[in-house]
């Protein structure tokens, strides 16, 4: 069975690991071992104890915090109950004429801004910018993401999760 | 009575047997046991790496029968091999989004009672490129021939090629201007068009007097059936040897394994859930001559997507909320959405082991009637369906990656593919003789990133992952137009940790003509028809078009003055306008325009790819690369990236790593201040949806969502807290 060192896969999630080790990963059986052990990079990388469950984006992690599962930045800010949209709990930044457009899109011809805006959803405590929606005006926030969470470690990792009173 | 099928059922009766066996077991045609697979792997595996040979061999050789530099340069080309009842049991590579479309073409004929009359035998040639029977778009022309040994039906090969040119109302195959089907172009529908192995002279008579360059279709239809024939040599050698029983099982083995290792796949790299993403569309032909008068002239099309994967592993896509078909030809059957569904898992999840049909019955789509993705109306013009196929499955790509990045599958996380505007064009060669072609570069785009590293430049495109732009002298060749330039265009990815792939832009002398028409498609300019991922933007908008007309470029060259290149980096002024005199042109959207002739300059960009990550987050010392190589520009290091560049001795960038620290935490600072809370904002925005105070192409969006789908109308109604029906004016 293919398996991988954790620091190979620390310098693979960092970018660093070099370019024909990393094509050789692409291009080999996957390892099967691999969650854990991310997870455990993820969880060395964060400053805070709280166990990570799921990471859901670069910087964005559902983590078991005391009775409750909440989506966590990577910061330690929480955004609240993992199964509602973490975004409405965000702080946003929207780009909706020409000038704030132009500041990403510098020598580029532009969208109509009455057609789309860009919404930037950022930590309020870091902000640190987690996830870039281009919409149309008026057009609902998209929640990414909802997770099996308990069907996946119970049905597919074999590690149920043990039960909380609260968030899920 | 034909000659008969290896099953004592005629095929139409097999076929329904085999999909009842699927519905009843849920394996492929009642499979439950890989016998043969336990009995001799070895064989097993070794019989489909022969079959995968066969394919790929055809492959090549069929290449070097065409003389279209689509299938020649750019590979614009797959073939594969089916059971007798239409499954895909191997492939080649190449346009691999048609390996499902044939199989729906030859389930149509079964079904279509196609063994009575045309009837099928030994040595018949069919072929097809009507889309609602089983392809993507009029230019994808599909052939396959039937496999018979001992006098008995025992599988199909098939090839398609992309031509260059159907014969439509403008001239390509990406018909811009078909509003309807009957304006796409030459239809060839499920017709038995050759004998004996031999295609019909009545048949290829039509061809050459239909279409503006017969030499590509027709030479194309000769390197397909080539290319079925020696498939279908190979595959009954390889009965010779192993035997009639153990082929029709073995390959229904083939199609099963590969579906279970499909779900397999799926619950190894992915996590079980609900994901959702969206992208835009905007057409826009308002005034643009030659457009009937069948609907509003401009569109928005939103493309919500749904993404369910179960515990057993199934994917399950679903577009409800999506915008009607239209007037225009952007339209999609089933069969293109089956054909963009399958080349993306054969990209992302079926990277090794067996690829066929089975991967494709893991997943199920979902695609509501009425909409463009399953239009209730089989007029419609579909020869530009990728404008929509494309960004729709860059969400799916997206979609999937955000659950390779959950599961810790990094390194495979991609933000996905872009629409490839198309350049097609016709009128007097450079040779003084008609013709008409696609100029099929566009198959060289920007990737979007990876979420650990930067994505490809001008090097991938969503269709056919054996991306290649193709050599400037070859089409130089084919067109009346010279380059005077082929540039890498700066910022042209999204910006993000990992940056998007480039993109490129062509800059032509139109040379030795009195009349060439240029027709583009594929251009989503108002919106953004890509997206980014964890943070990273989308890609630039399509860009408008650059010309000039009766321009001094010759002047110019004989004084040995500077000429324009491309069009440079000032949005506002571009370097046509600096170093050239003429007539000059910006057009957004689709190019639709007088002739050119020879004098005049021409410029056409493709598209980058989204990024992935925060900017902030960006290596220095790689940005510094990008701006000496002329990915990104200093201005968008520091601007975007907050990276502050120095210069070495010699001129070259070099990162000042210090400054850049300092930079990048006044620009978090910024963001901080700048950025309000979600709900404010939310607030805020709802009076504006109260008053429906959007643009009218915006509204009319709203409101097609809202009268095809329940659910679009209530995740609108609940999330604005508004009566979304009433808001639009919808009964």
């Amino acid at each position: 069975m293919t398996s991988y060192s954790k620091e190979v896969i620390a310098d693979l999630v960092a970018g660093t690991l070099p370019w024909p080790q990393t094509r050789r990963i692409m291009s080999a059986y996957k390892d099967d071992d691999r969650f854990f052990k991310y997870v455990a990079v993820l969880q060395d990388r964060v400053g805070w104890k709280d166990p990570i469950l799921l990471p859901v984006g670069d910087h964005l992690f559902i983590c078991q915090s005391g009775e409750e599962r909440v989506t966590k930045c990577e910061c330690g800010h929480s955004f609240g109950d993992y199964r509602k949209n973490w975004k409405l709990n965000a702080s946003i930044i929207v780009r909706d004429s020409e000038e704030t457009l132009r500041e990403i899109y510098p020598n580029s011809d532009l969208p109509d801004p009455d057609w789309m805006e860009i919404r930037e959803f950022i930590c309020p405590e870091c902000g640190t910018l987690h996830e870039v929606e281009a919409a149309a005006p008026g057009y609902p926030i998209v929640h990414d993401f909802e997770p099996d969470l308990e069907g996946f470690y119970r049905d597919w990792l074999g590690k149920p999760l043990e039960p909380t009173n609260k968030g899920g | 009575m034909l000659d008969k099928p290896a099953s004592a059922l005629r095929i139409r009766e097999r076929l329904i047997e085999s999909e009842r066996l699927m519905e009843e077991t849920g394996c492929y045609d009642g499979i439950t046991e890989l016998h043969l697979r336990n009995q001799d792997p070895l064989k097993f595996e070794t019989l489909h790496t022969k079959l995968r040979a066969y394919c790929v061999s055809a492959r090549e050789m069929a290449r070097r029968i065409s003389a279209s530099p689509g299938v020649r340069e750019v590979g614009e080309m797959v073939v594969a091999i089916y059971t007798p009842e239409g499954d895909a049991i191997a492939l080649s590579n190449g346009i691999m989004v048609h390996v499902h479309t044939m199989s729906r073409f030859i389930k149509w004929m079964i079904r279509n009672g196609y063994e009575e009359n045309p009837r099928i035998r030994d040595g018949d040639i069919f072929a097809n490129n009507d889309a609602f029977i089983g392809t993507v778009q009029v230019p994808d022309v599909m052939d396959v021939v039937p496999i018979f040994h001992s006098g008995k039906l025992v599988g199909w090969a098939g090839a398609v090629c992309h031509e260059l040119e159907a014969g439509g109302i403008t001239p390509g195959g990406d018909v811009a201007l078909a509003q309807e089907r009957f304006t796409e172009g030459l239809f060839v529908c499920a017709e038995k068009v050759g004998e004996n192995d031999e295609l019909r002279r009545d048949y290829v008579i039509r061809c050459e007097r239909n279409l503006r360059m017969p030499i590509y279709w027709v030479l194309d239809e000769k390197a397909k059936v080539a290319s079925c024939i020696d498939m279908r040599e190979s595959v009954k050698a390889l009965i010779d040897e192993i035997g009639l029983d153990y082929w029709m099982q073995v390959s229904k083995e083939f199609i099963e394994e590969g579906r279970r290792a499909q779900l397999a796949r799926t619950r190894q790299l992915t996590v079980p859930g609900i994901y959702r993403g969206h992208t835009f569309y905007g057409h826009v032909t308002a005034g643009k001559p030659g457009y009937q008068p069948l609907g509003d002239p401009d569109w928005l099309y939103n493309m919500p997507i749904e993404m369910e994967i179960r515990s057993d592993g199934k994917i399950i896509m679903d577009f409800e909320g999506t915008q009607p078909w239209g007037y225009h030809s952007m339209n999609c059957t089933p069969a293109g959405m089956d054909g963009g569904m399958f080349v993306t898992l054969t990209q992302h999840m079926n990277f090794e082991g067996l690829v066929n049909d089975g991967a494709w019955m893991a997943t199920e789509l979902k695609l509501p009637h009425g909409t463009w993705t399953n239009p209730d109306n089989e007029m419609v013009a579909t020869a530009t369906s990728w404008a929509l196929l494309l960004p729709a499955y860059g969400v799916f790509q997206r979609l999937l990656s955000r659950s390779f990045i959950a599961r810790g599958f990094v390194e495979e996380a991609f933000v996905g593919q872009v629409n490839s505007p198309m350049i097609e064009m016709g009128g007097t060669s450079q040779y003084g003789t008609p013709f008409g072609m696609a100029h099929f570069e566009c198959a060289a785009a920007g990737s979007g990133a990876l979420a650990i590293k930067d994505g490809l430049d001008t090097a991938y495109v969503g269709w056919n992952p054996e991306s290649d732009m193709g050599n400037i002298e070859i089409w130089e060749q084919n067109m009346p137009m010279l380059y005077i330039g082929r540039s890498i265009v700066p910022n042209s990815g999204g910006a993000g940790k990992y940056r998007g792939g480039c993109s490129f832009l062509s800059t032509w002398l139109v040379s030795k003509t009195d009349h060439l028409r240029l027709v583009t498609s594929e251009h989503s300019s108002r919106v953004f028809d890509n997206g980014g991922l964890c943070g990273g933007y989308p890609a630039p908008t399509c860009q408008k078009h650059r010309a000039v007309r009766d321009s001094n470029i010759f002047e110019l060259a004989e004084k040995g003055a500077p000429l324009a290149h491309h069009t440079g980096t000032n949005p506002y002024r571009s370097e046509l306008e600096v170093r050239l005199e003429g007539q000059h042109v910006t057009m957004e959207g689709p190019y639709i325009t007088a002739p050119h002739k020879t004098g005049d300059v021409f410029t056409h960009s493709y598209n980058g790819g989204g990024g992935y990550g925060d900017v902030l987050e960006r290596d220095p010392v790689k940005t510094a690369w990008d701006v000496e190589n002329g990915f990104l520009t200093r201005q968008a290091a520091e601007g975007i990236f907050g990276i502050v560049l120095d210069e070495d001795e010699e001129g070259f960038p070099v990162a000042n790593l210090d400054a850049t620290e300092r930079h990048r935490a006044d620009m978090r600072a910024k963001r901080l201040a700048r950025a309000r809370p979600v709900s404010e904002w939310i607030a805020k925005e709802r009076e504006r949806v109260k008053a429906a105070d959007f643009a009218p192409e915006v509204k009319k969006m709203y409101a097609s969502a809202i009268k095809l789908s329940p659910r679009f109308t209530k995740d609108f109604s609940t999330f604005w807290d508004v009566d979304a029906k009433s808001t639009f004016g919808v009964e």
